[in-house]
């Protein structure tokens, strides 16, 4: 019986429309990132206080947020010299955010469009956050702002976001 | 060009199950501390740090960004490897034999707590094929062992006996996460994972953290009393394809082994190297590397086992540690031999201290079935 020979090549050349691995992953993926003691701290005092909380450097006394064990300037030791910070400050720079970003940790879009900005806190110390102001006709430098936090207890715990945003002081 | 890189000091946490009491920053920080300590160095006098994570562990992309702060890296040179914590080693001895830098601080952390191992370990696998045929590393490790015990012979009691000897030597090391009281027989009867390999013959979940000093020759003097010298280093990989390769050989680490065993002027290594610390994340893989190693010849390691060689006392103590399979996490268990190492040598190894110990060897492995290899040889 003869062998059936075995064509060596179906093409003659590759095919050009393009092929795609397809994923399909329902479950979640787990990962459990621990605080640890420094950002412990900062989740602890939001969550029980409502404060902001940062350390400050032995050596050049400056208030690190997010807290942090080695000052990046001097590479000290942090110690644990806590800080609270204010809850007002000043629009620093800002952006309008027109596009809809995935939430991280629930991997949903998040509304938009929607404002964010690096707020100089009162003490001179930086903090990225939301702004509630929607309107991007109004949102400017050197606008002041307050901090405004989750009230539910029990929906606190999530460190950053239990401030839901900061406000226009004054826009009540 | 410096001639000769030196490592001054070496720190690691306590390997442990799960450290979620601490941050992946904080855990570096805590083997970064020790090396500080012991030099009296700050974190400012370094021009350099290496560090090696993984983005997948860590969760993150630029999974360096989680340890930057604790290597004092703000405004200073600063690179990660994310294969094998012996390229990280590897790596920061290289900017020390350029001449760029003179002092360089070298991390490795990850916490295979946070995460799940077999999913990560599956991402390793290209998309395309791979990853859709139902493997990990525990998987992939099985079809090797199958393979290199079905060529050579070797049996699941030489395997096991491996097992019996590092988790023993582990009794003596207070860093080892698990010192056990087992026998040939509870390995054999411990639960299958992946045919051949059984629950206790696969290393542990694993926390942990190790850092290191390196520096040049001559400073290294000015540190301490009792520097170590990278003597020999080098890294072989060889193909991601596992069909493309006959497990049962480990060709990539006969290649790294011959380049280091040159560069340090070794040429009987059982009779040179007075003790090993080697990558076995199986126990099957202790008896192959040492093949590789060149401790025997092709198929002959469970003759070496079985002779009581490789023991604490022996003629070559192999994984006085305790090894990998006593609990060390992926990335840091290639550096966290090459601290053994400096333990040894410097005669700081306490309890599990190899007698007179003047070259020792550390050995790395990255990707599954040992698709990477490091080997350093260190001397005194």
């Amino acid at each position: 019986m003869a062998k059936k020979k075995v064509k060596e090549t179906t093409e003659k050349s590759p095919k050009e429309e393009p092929e795609y691995v397809r994923i399909k992953f329902n479950q979640p993926r787990r990962y459990d990132w621990s605080t640890g003691k420094y950002l412990g701290h900062f989740y602890a005092e939001a969550k029980e206080n409502k404060k902001i909380v940062g350390n400050r450097c032995p050596k050049c006394k400056e208030i690190w947020l997010p807290p942090t064990p080695v000052c990046p300037k001097c590479k000290v030791d942090m110690g644990w010299d806590w800080r609270e910070l204010p809850q007002t400050g000043t629009v620093f720079q800002y952006t309008y955010l027109v596009f809809p970003l995935w939430d991280p940790h629930y991997g949903e879009r998040w509304a938009n469009p929607y404002a964010s900005g690096i707020i100089k806190l009162d003490n001179g110390v930086f903090y990225r956050h939301f702004l509630e102001e929607q309107d991007k006709e109004k949102l400017k430098e050197g606008m002041r702002v307050k901090a405004v936090w989750k009230e539910d207890y029990n929906e606190r715990g999530q460190g950053p976001s239990d401030i839901l945003y900061f406000k226009e002081i004054g826009k009540e | 060009m410096a001639e000769r890189a030196a490592i001054v000091a070496v720190g690691q946490t306590k390997y442990q199950p799960n450290r979620a009491d601490a941050s992946e920053e904080e855990l570096a920080y805590e083997a970064v501390k020790q090396c500080l300590e012991a030099t009296g160095l700050s974190l400012s006098e370094f021009d350099a740090a290496v560090s090696c994570s993984q983005d997948f562990w860590d969760g993150r992309t630029i999974s360096n960004m989680n340890i930057q702060r604790v290597v004092g890296a703000h405004l200073n040179d600063e690179d990660k490897v994310c294969e094998d914590g012996i390229n990280a080693v590897y790596a920061g001895m290289a900017r020390i034999l350029s001449g760029h830098h003179k002092l360089v601080i070298v991390v490795a952390h990850t916490k295979e707590s946070q995460a799940e191992k077999s999913l990560i370990e599956n991402a390793a696998f290209d998309p395309a094929l791979l990853r859709q045929l139902g493997l990990d590393f525990v998987s992939a490790a099985a079809m090797q062992a199958r393979r290199y015990m079905y060529k050579y012979g070797i049996t699941p009691e030489q395997c096991a006996k491996v097992v019996v000897k590092n988790h023993g030597n582990a009794k003596k090391n207070p860093l080892a996460q698990a010192p056990l009281d087992i026998t040939v027989e509870d390995v054999l009867s411990s639960k299958i994972l992946s045919s051949p390999i059984r629950l206790l013959d696969a290393k542990p979940i694993s926390d942990g953290a190790c850092a290191m000093i390196i520096t040049t020759e001559e400073r290294a003097k000015k540190l301490t009393k009792k520097p170590v010298l990278i003597l020999g280093a080098s890294n072989c990989y060889e193909t991601h394809y596992l069909g493309d390769r006959d497990l049962a050989e480990c060709e990539a680490l006969v290649k790294a082994t011959s380049t280091a065993y040159s560069m340090a002027g070794i040429r009987n290594p059982i009779k040179e190297i007075d003790v090993a610390e080697v990558s076995e994340e199986y126990s099957y893989q202790e008896l192959m590397w040492m093949e590789g190693l060149g401790f025997c010849s092709k198929g002959e390691a469970g003759k070496l086992i079985d002779s009581g060689m490789t023991k604490m006392g022996g003629k070559l103590p192999v994984n006085p540690s305790g090894g990998v399979i006593s609990g060390n996490p992926i990335c840091v268990a290639g550096m966290a031999r090459v601290a053994e190492a400096v333990l040894q040598l410097r005669g700081e190894a306490g309890d599990h201290q190899v007698k007179n110990a003047r070259v020792a060897l550390a050995h790395g492995i990255t990707g599954a079935c040992g698709q990477h290899h490091g080997v350093m040889i260190l001397g005194r």
